[in-house]
């Protein structure tokens, strides 16, 4: 049910009017758009896609070529990689967020996309159950999930995860 | 507050342990606070300074809109961790009247210290509107009804009772979105220590039979 509230808020943060009804199919749920008017869509990332371009919004779906397939490969590796995946994967997908956000405000470009959004919907379960040493681990990706939280309209559902920093915990590198 | 002197390795590792969790000096969006350290800052900051640097190449790509910005340049003593002093020397190359404060004064002793502190405070006082100062946004809201039978005088009724320390309720406008909706487009100006859009958001979503979602249009600092 989690792929639905998430298409629910999505639509919100995109100021979309009418929300849709949308059914799930088989047993890992995949959420399905059904339409008067055309074939159905199958899956979080083909819906959210069709809710950006319903919404008239398509700079959430990068900007130049090299931030369209970045956003792409994002999306891409929460399907693969965050949903579903065993308590042992998480330290490498946060591992993986940590050092690619090193020098990154946004996962693709410098501007707010999609990937950014569906990523925070995605791993928030994760961030909630974080200590504060792993938070301060991982310090990239606290910043960039407290901003994002923080950012317009996105949080809708999800309960807001405090961000404190502790300076007895410093960040491991440098 | 302050960075101690950005034109340094030291203040520039207090601005880097800043921006460690932090993707902007103020807020969550680039505005005249990053635009006013990012031109106290000589060059690039280096690799091993990782969080500015991110920081600083982020900032870069908005040169372009660097004025159209929100917010007001302040002193480079109002941003930044308390506890630091800014002690940065004014930049010749800088055309902006705010850098002329701190003088072409170099020397760090103490009585220049001194007589800075007092420049930054009366210059600060004679800036800002209200004696004290108080840290203030002005917050331009959409918020969205059901349908077009939704009565938006009493959404805006709704909107307009909410009252929360802080919080001053300013002029409203209906804008139509199509379809016959309209949308209350309604500003207020909010004490950013005592209110946060989150707060906002959930009260007014709250009155569920009016209101279908609710928008921060812009987000200006006072």
């Amino acid at each position: 049910m989690m792929a639905l509230r998430e298409l629910s808020s999505l639509e919100k943060s995109l100021g979309l009017k009418n929300p849709n009804k949308y059914c799930t199919q088989g047993d890992k749920k995949v959420p399905v758009l059904h339409s008067n008017n055309g074939p159905s869509l199958v899956g979080l990332v083909t819906i959210a896609t069709h809710l950006v371009q319903e919404a008239k919004r398509p700079e959430l779906l990068g900007g130049s070529a090299e931030h369209k397939a970045l956003v792409q490969q994002w999306l891409e590796y929460r399907l693969t990689k965050v949903d579903g995946c065993h308590k042992d994967d998480i330290k490498t997908i946060l591992k993986d967020l940590n050092s690619y956000l090193e020098d990154k405000v946004y996962l693709a470009g410098n501007q707010f996309t999609l990937a950014d959004t569906l990523m925070y919907y995605g791993i928030h379960h994760i961030i909630v159950d974080l200590a504060i040493q792993e938070k301060e681990k991982h310090m990239n990706v606290t910043r960039w999930f407290d901003h994002v939280q923080h950012y317009t309209g996105v949080r809708h559902h999800l309960p807001p995860v405090v961000v404190l920093r502790n300076r007895v915990y410093t960040s491991g590198h440098h | 507050m302050g960075f101690g002197d950005l034109k340094t390795p030291g203040g520039l590792k207090v601005l880097n342990d800043f921006l460690a969790d932090k993707s902007y000096i103020e807020g969550w969006v680039p505005s005249q606070a990053d635009v006013a350290v990012f031109d106290a800052i000589p060059s690039a900051p280096s690799t091993v300074q990782c969080h500015a640097l991110r920081w600083y190449n982020h900032i870069k790509s908005f040169q372009n809109q660097k004025g159209s910005l929100p917010g007001v340049k302040k002193p480079l003593g109002q941003y930044g961790p308390s506890g630091v002093e800014d002690n940065t020397a004014a930049d010749s190359k800088d055309d902006d009247d705010d850098m002329d404060l701190f003088g072409s004064d170099d020397e760090e002793d103490a009585e220049a210290e001194r007589l800075k502190e007092e420049r930054i405070a009366a210059y600060a006082a004679k800036k800002s509107k209200k004696p004290t100062l108080i840290a203030k946004s002005s917050i331009l809201l959409d918020v969205k009804p059901w349908d077009d039978e939704t009565d938006m005088a009493k959404l805006e009724e709704c909107v307009r009772s909410i009252s929360m320390d802080g919080l001053l309720w300013g002029q409203s406008k209906l804008v139509p979105v199509g379809y016959g909706i309209k949308k209350l487009q309604i500003g207020c100006v909010v004490e950013d220590d005592k209110v946060g859009t989150d707060q906002l958001e959930e009260q007014i979503t709250a009155f569920e039979d009016y209101v279908q979602s609710m928008d921060v249009a812009a987000f200006n600092k006072i």
